[in-house]
């Protein structure tokens, strides 16, 4: 055995390791006192960490998060930054691993330097992060990840106030389509096709005790449940299929949903069921992967989506110009990640405008309570839970010749404040 | 007299560490030691006994979900890593017995059915382990023995000072493991199986012991993990998790001691500083397990001894 | 009952595309004494190649198809020759982690090639509509993909017990060197068979670009149940990857129907037993 060779390879690469520090161990143990620089914020730049799933099917997600950061801050550099000193990203592939998550916080945090982490796509992610943000006293701004226990329990029940979510949570997903479809009075039996995790058990279990308060008469007849990769929806759709619903819940999301819904088209599902409800189908990568289908009128009008932000819906000319930027930029047309990390950056400045300091208690201070202007209608931060109030309607895919792929149009829009819980919450009952 | 200079030297060093470097290399140097322990226990599976186990992440989980457990419910951290260690290895021990009587291909895919059956558990049992949320709010319990001494734990210099302590110790014992009689049977296996069966060796009993001891380092570095990180969730028991020893352990050198840990803090080094400068460091990693596998099969020891490979 | 029957032929479509990515992989092993982990990632390659000739460059579907296993054929080619040809006669371990090295090359470098988004072709038009089967509706195209798994099985039959091709892929599997002493070129049958393998692969994954997305990852994501499969119906036993993979399919549709809390388990499990009561399979020898 080379155990001789062994230890002098480890000697010469802790060497190595010890000599080579200088380049990059950058940060020494303590924070250097904040020199005085010309910025009234004491920093040439402002940094801020992005997260978001880089790869696989719902890889999308992550990338529109990185757009929408992206738009903010080249916008914001080019009127001369916050207060004088210009925005930086640095974005990371989570990997929708929480561990993944905790580990690139740490690093954007203690070695690159954050001032803000923002984005993650994916629930489990978002809390496991959450929960270290008063370790790294830095804000964390979710611009994705919808458990509604992010905002509840971490912020409101546990009173991690770091955490700020710029994008409607599950409400969107489970109480919507409650209020809507109440006074569906043919739809009946419901089927659920659900993701395996956090996120699906959450939308379904909050949509199914929703609506039974408005509907007694309801009945939830199938559930199947599908974990991160699955290709093939068939057997979960021939299983919803069996039960004879009136009308099939679904929240795969990003290419997964693409394919459950073509597959779903195949199997003849639009000529079984009345009504589908597909809450990520606003998503321009859905929609577009749906396009010659809905001009072909495939679904019969029985899909109805919905999303965080749907770019055609507000017709004002603050909406309007942000679409027509970012088609420009990305070459595709935004939804919620983005959206809403577009807006966590101006959240940002305009509370850094407010507070004048990047310490965390005074910006978590400004934040709370503050409303802004967004392409996405006005948003309302509630001081309770942090939590972004806007609505954003339901409806229909649609194709409309003026623009390139299938938009949602014959909108259903119900105020925010009706269908957002609100304090007190009672934790959600997760049932199967 | 030499090496244990250089042994001593190493521990200074590391000792030392957190007076000039930040809380992240902190956290990264943690992270290399509890990889350099997984790859230590797999490698006496593999480069000492010639098995080829893809199950490993298996008892690391049960390690880390056992410690988070004990921690959740009893705030002590020795209980914590200690009970974990032992979970592991009762769970490496039976699961050993049921796999140890095949070997080769046969060896290494029930080891990743196995490896895989553990994380469809973590995945699955909500009740349990949390499924795919994992366990949060794991704390970083105490160091204690009641009556005798309490030490806090909450800045990331002390529990690195936990995890530098538990691994001197865990590889000082697994270098006397290896040096002893156990560790020259498990090579005289690893090389010819008849002609230790002829010898008068209970091949399998020494291979369940090999089996076990791997899964108790696998458990030890899991163990390791809740309070460091305050959550364990279902992919530290996946397959892809059970490949990083074996990748750190091929970089470093499989038929060396020091192999594994050379390895572990290379990995680590190398994914760390490829990603910061480009999204695509799985292909990196790819061309270097390459190469390694078609030049330098010893390892990045062999490519400081001269003497080539096995 | 029809529910049951239903969801089982569901489940039978689903297996094909595991059999055809099962039937390379015992294949390779067979001859070879290779179990290739990358050949989860031939099955993307032959999916992503399959959606730019189709997808992309509006190529006939069937002639994109054809075009998809040359492409693959190729990759599997130079694979071969290049690397695996140089660890032959190494440890079967050193196999697995060469092997396991492709996969991390082919992940990043369809995402640099194709980008990490995800993608979809359009729907050709002559696989719309259903078939009314035991009352319900069952996809033309669920059908079309049963038949091409029923038909490559028949070639695969016919290729190797019926042709002079076979025979020898047949006789250089169960003695190397005999094969070689009888004048069989050793290097080139291999090179062979492994291209072969590389092509059923990539058929497995460009029949699934109607309905499926192509997206970095979705090889390894399948690998696992490909081992599952060859494990459970014997290594080099096609006849029993057959089995497997309808055994695989059918049961991961039915525990989706009747105990969704068991199906990743239930897979695993099934697995251990096989390789524990009866390792060399349910057909091996």
């Amino acid at each position: 055995m080379k155990k001789k060779v062994g230890f002098f390879c480890l000697i010469f690469f802790f060497l190595v390791f010890i000599v080579s520090m200088p380049v990059w161990a950058q940060t020494p143990k303590k924070p250097p006192a904040k020199k005085p620089a010309a910025k009234p914020l004491g920093v040439e730049v402002i940094k801020f960490g992005g997260m978001g799933i880089m790869s696989g099917p719902l890889s999308i997600c992550g990338r529109m998060i990185m757009m929408g950061a992206q738009s903010a801050i080249e916008e914001i550099n080019a009127k001369g930054g916050i207060l004088g000193s210009k925005c930086e990203l640095k974005f990371m592939d989570d990997e929708l691993r929480p561990a993944v998550g905790v580990k690139n916080v740490r690093y954007l945090v203690s070695e690159w330097g954050a001032h803000f982490i923002l984005g993650v796509d994916s629930s489990g992610v978002a809390m496991a992060i959450g929960e270290i943000m008063p370790e790294m006293d830095r804000i964390y701004i979710s611009t994705h990840a919808s458990t509604d226990r992010l905002t509840e329990e971490l912020v409101w029940k546990k009173g991690i106030k770091h955490i700020f979510r710029t994008t409607v949570p599950t409400y969107q997903e489970a109480i919507l389509p409650a209020m809507i479809f109440k006074d569906f009075m043919h739809i009946k039996r419901w089927a659920g096709i659900n993701c395996d995790y956090e996120y699906g058990y959450v939308s379904w279990s909050l949509f199914k005790e929703t609506l039974k308060k408005y509907r007694p008469d309801v009945e939830f007849v199938a559930s199947t449940w599908a974990p991160f990769w699955t290709m093939d929806f068939t057997p979960h759709i021939s299983a919803a299929l069996a039960a004879n619903p009136d009308a099939i819940f679904s929240t795969p999301w990003g290419g997964e949903g693409v394919q459950l819904i073509r597959q779903a088209l195949i199997m003849g599902a639009f000529d079984k069921i009345q009504l589908w409800w597909h809450p990520t189908g606003a998503t321009t990568d859905f929609l577009e992967a749906v396009t010659s289908e809905v001009k072909a009128d495939k679904f019969k009008g029985k899909l109805w989506v919905s999303g965080r932000y749907i770019h055609n819906w507000l017709q004002t000319p603050e909406n309007k110009a942000f679409v027509e930027r970012f088609v420009k930029r990305w070459a595709m047309y935004p939804f919620h990640p983005g959206q809403g990390a577009y807006d966590a950056v101006y959240f940002v400045k305009a509370a850094l405008e407010k507070t004048r300091s990047l310490k965390t208690s005074e910006v978590i201070k400004a934040l709370e309570g503050m409303e802004l202007m967004t392409p996405a209608g006005r948003k309302y931060i509630r001081p309770e839970d942090h939590q972004a109030i806007y609505p954003t309607p339901a409806g229909r895919p649609v194709y409309d010749p003026a623009y390139p792929i299938a938009i949602v149009g014959d909108f259903k829009m119900i105020p925010a404040k009706e269908y957002f819980r609100h304090p007190p919450f009672e934790p959600v009952k997760i049932s199967k | 007299m030499k090496k244990t200079l250089m042994i001593l030297f190493l521990i200074a060093l590391l000792s030392l560490l957190p007076f000039f470097v930040g809380k992240y290399i902190l956290y990264m140097t943690i992270h290399i030691l509890l990889l350099s322990l997984f790859a230590l226990g797999f490698n006496l599976l593999f480069g000492y006994t010639g098995l080829l186990s893809f199950g490993q992440a298996g008892f690391y989980g049960v390690g880390a979900y056992a410690c988070a457990k004990i921690l959740l419910v009893v705030p002590s951290l020795l209980l914590g890593i200690l009970g974990g260690v032992a979970v592991a290895g009762l769970v490496s021990l039976l699961l050993g017995l049921l796999s140890i009587r095949h070997t080769r291909i046969y060896f290494s895919m029930l080891t990743l059915c196995f490896g895989m059956m553990i994380f469809s558990l973590a995945w699955k049992w909500r009740d349990m382990t949390g499924g795919d949320d994992g366990l949060v709010g794991i704390p970083r319990a105490p160091l204690e023995i009641p009556g005798l001494f309490r030490i806090n734990m909450a800045a990331m210099e002390s529990y690195y000072y936990v995890v530098l302590v538990f691994s001197i110790l865990a590889i000082f014992i697994f270098y006397r493991l290896v040096n002893s009689p156990l560790g020259l049977t498990l090579q005289g296996i690893r090389d010819s199986e008849t002609r230790a069966a002829c010898v008068g060796i209970s091949v399998r009993n020494y291979r369940l012991i090999s089996f076990t001891i791997a899964g108790l380092y696998a458990g030890l570095a899991g163990a390791l993990l809740p309070p460091l990180e305050n959550t364990v969730t279902p992919p530290v028991a996946h397959w892809s998790h059970s490949a990083e020893p074996v990748l750190a352990t091929l970089l470093g050198g499989i038929y060396t001691f020091a192999g594994p840990i050379v390895g572990s803090f290379l990995f680590y080094i190398i994914k760390d500083i490829i990603v910061r400068f480009t999204e695509y460091w799985l292909i990196c990693l790819g061309i270097i397990v390459l190469v390694l596998v078609l030049g330098f099969r010893g390892g990045v020891v062999s490519i400081f001894s001269q003497k080539g490979d096995r | 009952m029809e529910t049951l029957a239903f969801q089982g032929l569901v489940g039978l479509s689903l297996a094909m595309y595991l059999w055809l990515l099962a039937a390379g992989l015992t294949i390779v092993f067979g001859v070879l004494g290779i179990l290739n982990f990358a050949h989860g990632s031939l099955f993307m390659l032959g999916a992503y190649f399959a959606f730019t000739f189709y997808g992309l460059w509006g190529v006939n579907f069937w002639f994109a198809i054809l075009l998809s296993l040359l492409s693959v054929g190729i990759v599997g080619y130079l694979m071969e020759r290049l690397f695996l040809r140089h660890i032959y006669h190494l440890d079967h371990a050193y196999q697995l982690l060469l092997t396991f090295g492709f996969i991390l090359i082919f992940d990043d470098a369809v995402k640099m090639v194709w980008g990490g988004v995800a993608k979809i072709p359009a729907m050709p038009t002559f696989f719309e509509g259903t078939f009314s089967v035991l009352g319900r509706l069952f996809p033309i195209y669920n059908v079309f993909i049963i038949g091409a798994g029923f038909l490559v099985a028949l070639v695969l039959w016919l290729l190797f017990e019926k042709t002079w091709w076979g025979r020898m892929v047949r006789a250089s599997a169960s003695d190397r060197e005999m094969a070689s002493a009888i004048g069989v070129n050793i290097p080139t049958l291999f090179t062979g068979v492994f291209v072969f393998g590389a092509m059923l692969a990539a058929l497995g994954g460009a029949l699934g670009t109607p309905v499926r997305v192509v997206a970095p990852g979705i090889g390894a994501a399948m690998i696992i149940q490909a081992f599952i499969i060859t494990v459970i119906g014997g290594l080099g036993n096609l006849k029993g990857a057959f089995v497997g993979a309808v055994i695989v399919g059918v049961l991961s549709a039915y525990s989706i129907l009747l105990f969704p809390v068991f199906e990743l388990f239930l897979i695993f499990v099934i697995m251990a037993v096989v390789l524990m009561v009866k390792p060399q399979g349910l057909f091996g020898r």
